[in-house]
């Protein structure tokens, strides 16, 4: 039984990708529970506006972090910034009362605002002074909905899977059965193999994503108040870049199993770190710059902003470029490594090494 | 116009995967590269297809949809039918409707499988597998046929069957080149070429190969192990002496094809060997 | 002298399937056995039953002149045709594995592998990964070798050296079982037994499996219309370079390419051993 132990180890000092998910994997969690997995919002971005805007600025202090204070401005300006997500929180303020206004796609925030405002409140009471009346009004998910934040952003994780995983194992099965030499000699152009290997499944992941958003509206009332061809727009360039994934997971594997484990490196880090679960904000700032590698987190903020909060381009047009370039760079390093294996190459490492051999006797 | 190799060599960073090697490949013959694991067999018929580049030398194919080239591994889905199969190789050369099913049913009589159409590829033996490859390749009728170790693994009823459906290739005017690890096969061939970590040793038809070996060949019937090179045969000992002497107790024997590959071997190595001292 | 395996009117059945259909096959001491049959024949299920992986459904497996047992794997060596190597680990390490399982440790590296001791066993040729395998299934120096395919895709040198290795190991006594699909291994042979349908189809020597059999031969100038007609009519013909080769009867053949205007040499030759087999199979199974 010793020897078996031995044996085992033996080989696994030499398997790079297991020992890659058996280090990686650990500190990877150790570092999305110990800074990421955090709940709490410490900063709530606000603005301030109306007649009395200066008055009341001066009664709120942290959580809430004033952004903006400008009498001049009303209501609309507050919608607009609680829209394009700059704020979280949006003070409309006038001669006889004051109106919150908070954003309910970000849960966290808010709960902690109605925590400190409630604190307020009390301590204002317990002083006795004289505060003008208060109503708060949450748009986008007034019943703050679980369900209404999680599901536009499962849709990006549907993309991701099919795109990277199933993609990729696609590809590598045809490496593995030996036939994509026999595509290089065949009269196919490398753009018809690609191209055929990646459109089943782009269209497979658009067909899965309209279920998803239609189930989540029928079965859990999520709104989608937005521009459905912005969503798309959107969900095509995430898509693209998690195709390019796959492809490029493909051309550095050799089998089915390899491929899924580099595949689960590629996506888990996005399901913990791009504010799925744990809101970017919260993240300690140390970790927070990973999320914004990660094309989920863009893909979120599309989708969110668009079903919930009927975002136009103009707010989310960072998003749509950045990933559109994550997209050219993916896929075209995709295709220079894949166009390799279809093209005339004098640089094949060859597995087999020759080895001079003993002559007989 | 001939196409094939000449004085072709292939390397892949400092190592020398095909050294100077010449091939033609004509129609209606059957040219089969003979080697073992890591001779550059799979080179050779790579860079006779496009697959690998040469680093000097001229190679001369025809194009694309000319070739039929079936690799060393299965060439074919073993997710889809056979039929399904069919319909995709056709399709890649151009073959469709009629024209295809009319071609698809005569192949798959010859092949033997007219009746498993419906059948997953993964699910035919390995001989039925290789068939179906190979048809899969002589489906569009191309002029040269590339087939990488065709009955590799094969029982020998299968290959029997194979061999038939590559001579019909030939007999219909078909250029083939073939590589096999299996000596034995090279008797089919009009020509041969012998390798050895990618430099050929033996090149010409079987009869050619048989009758220029030089030096002597004997036989040696003890268990003992003669003197100077020598393999095993059976129960007996080959011995080989390049310069005609033979060994005490060896009875001089007339080479047979399997003789005159074993001693271009032997005389390769002793080459290298003198080769190697003088660099 | 007890036969080192043996089986006697041994018939495996998987419920209606029949593998193996009462078999009589022995392996002495010294010997070198050619097992050579198609896939499907029924070998793979023998080389179980022999090894006593599975129990025979009727008649008799002998191991050692007793039931195959755990004590027997020891005096057992076997080499797959996957080799049974580990890629990841060097020869060394491979070698010291086998040793531990077995208890050998006092083994020591033979000297034809012995430069390689370091190499990753996936990365060397195929050739020599071969003799690795064959060292190491020997390193416990067991008395009945079982191996399968040994030199299947291996070089002239290589395989010359292989069977090297396992005729020495014969002279030492040890009793050598070889399954094969390639005529040349079975050439090797001392004695070969034949399989097809579950059924010994023929035993002997290469000579006694040819039993005589011949073949037609014909050479002509077009031969590819020869051989166009002669394929039509369903005969499995074989090619060397320009002459054809068929079994059936010459007077047939000659009547056959006169209807077709066709002249050439026609002769009656011996057959080799790889047509004796396709002839003796086809005969023995239905297709």
């Amino acid at each position: 039984m010793w020897a078996m132990i031995v044996k085992e180890f033996r080989q696994l000092k030499r398997d790079r990708r297991t020992l890659a998910l058996l280090v990686v994997l650990p500190v990877l969690l150790l570092v999305v529970f110990g800074y990421a997995a955090r709940f709490d919002v410490s900063s709530i971005p606000t603005v301030v506006v109306g007649p009395e805007a200066a008055a009341v600025a001066g009664h709120l202090h942290p959580p809430f972090d004033l952004v903006d204070v400008d009498a001049a401005a009303g209501r609309s300006l507050a919608e607009s910034r609680l829209q394009d997500g700059s704020v979280a929180v949006a003070v409309v303020t006038s001669s006889d009362r004051v109106v919150v206004l908070m954003d309910g796609t970000q849960l966290f925030a808010v709960q902690a605002a109605q925590a400190a405002i409630a604190h307020m409140a009390q301590a204002a009471a317990a002083g006795g002074a004289a505060i003008p009346p208060v109503s708060v009004q949450i748009l986008y998910n007034p019943t703050l909905s679980t369900s209404w934040i999680m599901i536009p952003g499962l849709t990006g994780l549907i993309l991701l899977f099919i795109g990277t995983l199933i993609t990729s194992l696609g590809i590598v099965r045809e490496r593995q059965a030996g036939t994509i030499e026999q595509l290089a000699v065949m009269p196919f152009r490398p753009w018809d193999v690609i191209l055929g290997k990646i459109v089943p499944y782009l269209l497979l992941a658009s067909l899965d994503l309209i279920a998803i958003v239609v189930i989540g509206m029928l079965l859990f009332g999520v709104p989608f108040v937005g521009n459905v061809a912005t969503f798309a727009i959107g969900a095509l360039l995430f898509l693209l870049v998690t195709l390019g994934m796959g492809v490029l997971v493909s051309t550095v594997s050799q089998n089915q199993g390899q491929s899924i484990q580099l595949a689960i490196m590629f996506v888990v880090p996005q399901i913990l770190l791009s504010g799925l679960i744990f809101p970017v904000s919260s993240m300690a700032s140390g970790v927070q710059w990973i999320a914004y590698i990660l094309p989920l987190k863009y893909f979120i903020e599309i989708s969110r902003g668009v079903m919930l909060k009927a975002s136009p381009i103009g707010d989310i047009w960072v998003q749509l470029l950045v990933l559109a370039g994550m997209a050219a760079i993916v896929l075209g390093l995709a295709m220079l490594r894949f166009r390799r294996d279809l093209a005339p190459s004098a640089r094949h490492a060859r597995a087999s090494g020759v080895t001079p051999e003993a002559v007989p006797s | 116009m001939t196409w094939g190799l000449e004085d072709a060599s292939v390397a892949f960073g400092s190592r020398v995967a095909l050294d100077h090697v010449t091939l033609r490949a004509e129609p209606s013959t059957v040219a089969i590269v003979v080697g073992g694991d890591g001779a550059g067999k799979s080179t050779l018929l790579r860079a006779l297809v496009g697959l690998v580049r040469l680093t000097t030398g001229v190679a001369r194919r025809p194009a694309k949809a000319d070739i039929g080239y079936v690799p060393a591994t299965a060439g074919l889905y073993a997710d889809l039918t056979v039929d399904e199969n069919l319909a995709f190789s056709g399709g890649a050369y151009g073959l469709r409707g009629a024209e295809l099913s009319r071609r698809s049913a005569q192949l798959l009589e010859r092949i033997g499988l007219g009746s498993a159409r419906s059948r997953l590829g993964g699910q035919l033996s390995g001989g039925m597998q290789r068939k179906l490859a190979v048809g899969m390749a002589l489906l569009h009728r191309p002029p040269m046929l590339v087939l990488d170790e065709p009955t590799t693994g094969v029982d020998p009823v299968s290959r029997a069957e194979l061999w038939r459906l590559i001579a019909g290739a030939a007999a219909e005017g078909t250029a083939v080149v073939a590589a096999t690890t299996y000596v034995d096969e090279a008797h089919r061939a009009a020509t041969v070429v012998l390798l050895e970590q990618g430099r050929p040793i033996a090149v010409g038809s079987p009869s050619e190969i048989t009758a220029g070996v030089p030096g002597a060949l004997g036989v040696v019937r003890s268990a003992a192990q003669p003197a100077g090179l020598s393999w095993r045969w059976g129960a007996t000992w080959r011995v080989w002496a390049p310069s005609r002497d033979l060994p005490a107790g060896a009875e001089p024997l007339r080479p047979g094809f399997d003789d005159a590959v074993m001693i271009a071997a032997l005389a390769d190595v002793a080459k290298e060997r003198v080769d190697a001292r003088a660099r | 002298m007890p036969a080192l395996a043996e089986s006697r009117r041994v018939t495996m059945r998987f419920g209606s399937f029949t593998a193996v259909d009462s078999v009589d096959i022995a392996v002495n001491r010294g010997e070198v056995v050619g097992l050579l049959g198609a896939n499907g024949a029924g070998k793979t299920t023998l080389i179980r039953l022999l090894l006593g992986l599975v129990r025979p459904s009727q008649g008799e497996v002998l191991l050692f002149d007793a039931t195959p047992s755990m004590a027997t794997r020891r005096r057992l060596g076997y080499v797959p045709q996957t080799l049974g190597l580990y890629d990841d680990m060097t020869v060394r390490e491979n070698w010291r594995f086998t040793a531990a399982a077995f208890g050998s440790t006092h083994a020591s590296l033979p000297p034809a592998i012995r430069d390689a001791s370091d190499d990753l066993v996936g990365t060397l040729p195929l050739g020599l990964q071969r003799r690795v395998a064959f060292a190491v299934a020997f390193s416990h120096e067991p008395e009945l070798l079982v191996l399968d395919e040994p030199t299947s895709g291996v070089g002239p040198l290589s395989r010359a050296r292989l069977w090297q290795d396992i005729r020495d190991s014969a002279e030492h006594g040890t009793g050598v079982l070889v399954t094969t699909h390639n005529m040349e291994e079975a050439a090797q042979c001392d004695r070969l037994v034949v399989m097809a349908g579950g059924r010994v189809v023929a035993e002997g020597t290469v000579n006694d499996v040819i039993a005589g059999r011949e073949v037609v031969q014909v050479q002509c100038a077009a031969w590819q219309r020869a051989f166009e007609v002669l394929d039509a009519e369903g005969l499995i013909v074989q090619v060397q370079g320009d002459t054809l080769r068929v079994p059936g009867s010459q007077r047939d053949v000659r009547e056959l390419l006169a209807r077709h205007d066709i002249e050439g040499a026609i002769s009656t030759v011996p057959a080799n051993l790889e047509e004796a087999f396709v002839s003796i199979v086809s005969a023995g199974s239905p297709r």
